[in-house]
């Protein structure tokens, strides 16, 4: 390639990328389901998914890739003292029963590690309720290549 | 039947004020009730659906899990060591069976 149909090729790609203008968004989750997980919010916490405030004091561990979706562990904790935690969710938009658990810190500090079973690729998420009634959310997704529902 | 429950602390003998991490681990099944067995036929939902952990008899934690959790589960808390006592996790499926383990704290 010379120099000039080299200048002309990067140039009309960059050119492209410029013009369209392609909308700065969050990275959509792999494995989403609006639908079926603001049933389960509604079912569990009378609520709906825009009523969640995303936070960076609530912790979810996942892992990235489940090898087998029968047994995945999560893992949540929440950077707030135990007083101000009311409950600690875990949801999978996927699932038949989209509700993982729920977990009530009394005296414990506020976090959960448990074992789930996920019917197939899907975004987690972990759902806190504080005492002074907000809710804050945080999201990972785990892809599964055998569900564990079946 | 009763449902085993195995408890253990780590780190074994915390130290005052340090946190520390309960783990219980149950013998049991699971069934979200999606499943199948080998003729088809769908196996019935019996999963455990509640776990309290009591420290000296009172109650510290509760979880109430759904059916999406794993055969032989896990459920971890943890906790602020302060003084030394017995806890106790109770466990209880949506069929009634229930299982019940100990573990001492110790304070290094």
């Amino acid at each position: 390639m010379n120099r000039r149909a080299f200048l002309k090729a990067t140039g009309v790609a960059l050119g492209a990328a410029a013009l369209s203008g392609i909308p700065v968004r969050a990275q959509a989750l792999e494995g989403e389901d609006l639908a079926n997980l603001e049933k389960a919010l509604k079912e569990a916490l009378g609520k709906g998914f825009k009523d969640l405030t995303p936070s960076n004091l609530v912790k979810l561990t996942m892992p990235a890739i489940a090898e087998s979706g029968a047994n995945v562990p999560a893992e949540v904790e929440v950077n707030l003292p135990s007083a101000q935690v009311k409950a600690i969710h875990l949801f999978a938009d996927k699932n038949p029963t989209p509700r993982l658990a729920s977990f009530m810190p009394m005296k414990a500090l506020p976090y959960y590690a448990t074992r789930v079973r996920l019917a197939e690729t899907s975004a987690i998420r972990a759902v806190v309720e504080t005492a002074d009634g907000k809710l804050l959310l945080a999201s990972a997704s785990t892809r599964v290549t055998v569900g564990g529902c079946g | 039947m009763a449902i085993r429950v195995i408890v253990r602390l780590t780190p074994a003998k915390p130290k005052a004020g340090e946190e520390f991490r309960l783990q219980a681990v149950a013998q049991h099944p699971n069934e979200p009730g999606t499943r199948r067995d080998e003729r088809g036929n769908l196996v019935p939902a019996k999963y455990i659906n509640l776990v309290e952990v009591y420290f000296e008899g009172e109650k510290v934690a509760e979880a109430r899990p759904g059916p999406s959790t794993s055969a032989n589960p896990l459920y971890g808390f943890k906790f602020k060591a302060e003084k030394p006592g017995t806890f106790t996790v109770r466990l209880k499926d949506t069929s009634g069976d229930t299982g019940e383990g100990t573990v001492k704290l110790e304070l290094a």
